[in-house]
Order: C-alpha cells, then sequence, then structure tokens
C-alpha cells in the first residue's frame, strides 16, 4: 500500500511538474482514540462477547480490553488548483479499524462554474446524514463520533456526479448538493464481518439524491431525499428480496441545529424506507464554556411494525476540550440499549472512550 | 465567597479588556457597500462572494495568532478559534470550500487591499491609513 501511494505522488508530481504553477495543497486530520466496554451483555444467542459498536459502516468495536485500533485514524488530503477553475482532490485515510492500511477514500475532479454552482466527478463519500460526509474528522464536530444508532448504514462511498450550490436568499445563506452515482463494494465490512458472516457484496445502484441546507444566524435546517436500488451476494449467492433480484430505498433525513454563543441544541431524523421502515433519531445539547464543552446525546434507531425488529438506543455524555489551535481532546460515556432478540446487534453496553482530534 | 468570585470576574473582565485591541474592517477606497457585522460574517465564512453591489468579494484573513485575528473573529464573527476551525474543517475535507487566504500583518493587508478593489480585510485600528477605507470598527 505504501508502494502504491509513493507511486501516486510520483505519478502527481511528474504530471504537475509541467503544468505551471499548479498548486498543490496538503491537508489533513488524525484522530487518535482509545475504548473500552466497563460491562456489557454482548449477545449470547449469537455468541457475541460484550461490545460496544462505536462505528457501524467500519466494524469499530470496543471490548472490554482497552484498545486504540477500533477509531483511531490518519488522513490526508491533497488537493491541485489546475487553474482555469478546475481541481483535483485525493483523500487517503488509514484507520486502526482496517489495521492502519491505507486507502484512497476520496478522489474527485472538481469544476467551478460560477459563484454558485460547483459540478464534481469521481468518488466521494456519500452525504446521507447530516454528518456523513465529515464523518472522519472528529475535530469537527463535538462529540467522539456521531451517534452510532444513527449512523448504521452499509454503503458510506459512492461514485458519480454531483453539483454544489451555495447561495443566499435574502438573509438566508442556502448550500445544496445534487447527486447520482453507484457502489458495488466487493466484501461489504460491516455486512460480512459482523451481520451475515460470510462475504457479502452490498451493491447500491442508481443513487439519487439531493441536500438543500438553510443558515439564518442560530438556526440551521438541512432537508434531504435519496433513492437507491439494491443488490446483494452472500457468498456469491444472490440474495433475492421477495423473489425480486432488487428491492428500492428510500432515505428521508431533516436535522435541525440551533447554535447560540454558547448554548447549542443539535437533533437529527431519519428514515429508511426498504421493505419497511428503518427510523433514526438523535438529539444533543451542548454548553460552550470558553475552551470546555460539555455535551448530552440521545439517539435511537427502530424498525417499525415488526413484532421483533432492530431496536437500540445509545445515551452518551462526554466533554470536548479544545486544549491546542489545532487539537481536541475528548471523553465520553456511552450507555447503549440492545432491546432487540433476532436482530440484535451488540447488547446492551456501557462504555468509555477518550482521545485527540486534530486537523492540520 | 462572593468576594472571591467577584474579584475573579473584574480580573478576567480586565484581562479580557487588556487582551482585546478594536479591529476595523477595510476595504479599497472606491468601494462605496455599505457594510454590517452580517455582512462582513457571510464574506468571511464563505457565505457569500460577493458585495451588495454585486462585485466580486476577496476577504483577506490575518494569521492565526494574531491579536486582529483573534480581535475579529469574537466581535465580528462571534465564534472561537477553534468554532472557526472546525468549521473550515467540515467544508475542506468534503470539498465545499476553503478558507480566506491569509496574509501575516496589517501593513501587508493594507497594501493589498489599497490595490485591489474587490478585496476586505480587517486591521489594529491604530494601524489603520488613509491608503484604505474604513467600514466599521468592532
Amino acid at each position: 500500500m505504501i508502494k502504491k501511494l509513493i507511486c501516486l505522488i510520483a505519478v502527481n508530481c511528474i504530471l504537475f511538474a509541467g503544468v505551471s504553477r499548479a498548486e498543490i495543497n496538503f491537508s489533513g486530520f488524525a484522530s487518535i482514540n482509545a475504548g473500552k466496554v466497563m460491562s456489557g451483555t454482548g449477545v449470547p444467542q449469537y455468541g457475541v462477547p460484550p461490545t460496544f459498536l462505536a462505528d457501524y459502516p467500519l466494524v469499530s468495536a470496543y471490548s472490554k480490553d482497552i484498545s486504540f485500533k477500533p477509531e483511531s485514524l490518519f488522513g490526508l488530503q491533497i488537493s491541485a488548483d489546475l487553474m482555469d477553475n478546475l481541481s483535483v482532490t485525493g483523500q487517503i485515510v488509514a484507520r486502526g479499524a482496517d489495521d492502519f492500511d491505507a486507502t484512497i477514500e476520496w478522489a474527485y475532479l472538481s469544476y467551478t462554474l460560477n459563484d454558485n454552482w460547483t459540478i464534481q466527478a469521481g468518488k466521494k463519500r456519500l452525504p446521507l446524514f447530516y454528518y456523513s460526509d465529515f464523518y472522519d474528522v472528529g475535530y469537527a464536530y463535538v462529540w467522539m463520533r456521531p451517534p452510532a444508532d444513527n449512523y448504521t448504514w452499509q454503503i458510506f462511498n459512492y461514485n458519480g456526479v454531483n453539483a454544489l450550490y451555495t447561495g443566499e436568499i435574502g438573509d438566508w445563506s442556502v448550500s445544496g448538493n445534487l447527486y447520482y452515482g453507484e457502489e458495488d463494494d466487493k466484501d461489504n465490512k460491516l455486512l460480512s464481518e459482523f451481520f451475515f458472516l460470510e462475504p457479502t457484496r452490498e451493491i447500491w445502484r442508481d443513487m439519487m439524491g439531493g441536500v438543500l441546507q438553510l443558515n439564518k444566524d442560530w438556526f440551521e435546517v438541512r432537508l434531504t431525499h435519496m433513492t437507491y436500488k439494491n443488490e446483494r451476494f452472500r457468498s456469491g449467492e444472490r440474495t433475492l428480496f421477495d423473489g425480486s433480484e432488487s428491492r428500492t430505498g428510500k432515505f428521508y433525513g431533516l436535522a435541525m441545529n440551533l447554535d447560540f454563543e454558547q448554548l447549542f441544541i443539535l437533533t437529527e431524523l431519519n428514515r429508511l424506507d426498504l421493505d419497511g421502515d428503518l427510523d433514526t433519531s438523535m438529539v444533543s445539547v451542548g454548553y460552550r464554556l470558553d475552551t470546555v464543552t460539555p455535551y448530552l446525546s440521545y439517539s435511537q434507531f427502530k424498525t417499525k411494525g415488526e413484532a421483533d425488529g432492530e431496536k437500540h438506543n445509545t445515551t452518551s455524555i462526554g466533554i470536548r476540550w479544545d486544549f491546542h489551535s489545532s487539537a481536541a481532546f475528548k471523553i465520553q460515556f456511552d450507555d447503549v440499549k440492545d432491546e432487540s432478540f433476532d436482530l440484535a446487534v451488540a447488547g446492551d453496553s456501557k462504555s468509555i472512550t477518550i482521545g485527540i482530534d486534530t486537523v492540520f | 465567597m462572593n468576594i472571591i468570585k467577584n474579584t475573579v470576574i473584574s480580573l478576567l473582565l480586565l484581562i479580557s479588556y487588556a487582551a482585546k485591541a478594536d479591529v476595523v474592517v477595510i476595504v479599497h477606497p472606491s468601494n462605496s457597500v455599505d457594510f454590517d457585522q452580517s455582512s462582513i460574517s457571510k464574506l468571511f465564512l464563505g457565505k457569500a462572494k460577493k458585495f451588495n453591489d454585486g462585485n466580486q468579494a476577496v476577504p483577506i484573513n490575518q494569521e492565526e495568532s494574531s491579536a486582529a485575528r483573534v480581535s475579529f473573529n469574537s466581535a465580528v464573527l462571534s465564534k472561537s478559534g477553534s468554532q472557526l476551525k472546525a468549521y473550515w474543517s467540515k467544508l475542506i475535507f468534503t470539498g465545499k470550500g476553503s478558507p480566506p487566504q491569509e496574509v501575516s500583518n496589517d501593513a501587508e493587508v493594507i497594501d493589498l487591499i489599497s490595490k485591489n478593489p474587490s478585496m476586505i480585510g480587517y486591521v489594529d485600528s491604530a494601524s489603520l491609513t488613509d491608503a484604505v477605507k474604513s467600514v466599521g470598527k468592532f
């Protein structure tokens, strides 16, 4: 992998050496986190020991032994301004959850059409939830991680095109994103390693979505809708959904944030309609005291209608301390209640995580 | 107990007054746009890219450690340095924007703005010269 990286950098240098005044910017982010489960039930019926699943898609799971690996990560962004409104950006992320194997998670071309519109194409993070596309950048939000019960979807990248909008309507700042793409994840980590325990290929085709974000003073609202076609292969065998090779998922999201100078309230309400409704929601409250920000959060996931569906919630309490101009220390306690049996995820758990998030 | 509390509060107030220099927001002398705190904020947060008259706006920031930047952040943007860094991190790493260009001192800001009608910046009020136009003191 390192070889690949060197090759990539070399290729970039060769490519850009010939271009006059191509400006290359490096920036990055890193999180060093550690945590452990203090007590937990696990899922006896599936032989799962006490576990805290802090991040579903990456399978960042803490156990009763202290571990630094599940959520620690290092990201490097390289952005080259090719002049005439064109730029190319790549983001390489090495995660402890993947044994720090570095992979290119973002790679896209960006073309600025005018002050309002930017067209991008390539591989990007799927902007499903409010925090999805900057999930890896712990420094950018208050908690250790966006609430795990909400961020449960197995696909988090896509390949495609999108159009970003930034503008103003009266006193309101408006931003938006329209995207189209697909992702064919040959060995999906969450499904393969955690849920089905067999190699699972997860395909989301014809993803089509829109995001609209409005902001005025202390108020911000984000609305989103996305549809996709899901296909799946378990151990090479195509999964049939009610006899059909694919099924359609429809995602709806509403996030509202109130941000006063010290007090802030963050909320998210999401629904995925995929053979029934999967509802997620969260509310967090924090209070900035100079460099220290204590916060409380509650999040939940539940399937609607089924007698024994998937149902879990997390209550979190923590502190973010901006002890340095580019780094924040965080400590968080999470109390997870898993109320499902057949679809139990990791059982109840009480865990503690601490860490440092930086950007550079 | 109350005396101690009051003393601590007065001390804190003193310290914060001492550390806070007034900043003036400046533009090119030919710029005749009216500004308020909100329109300046939008330009420095990347939420607006044009002046109210429709002309292109280029905000110029000062280095993170400068006293003028610290005052500007709290008085005009109403945010701490860490909050602003978190805000820009979110935009930088999602390909949605990049922070204003930074220069290292008041003289450099004045020099740049005196030569470029699309720029807007801020300096310590003591550094203000006739080469630029002040559009607000904070």
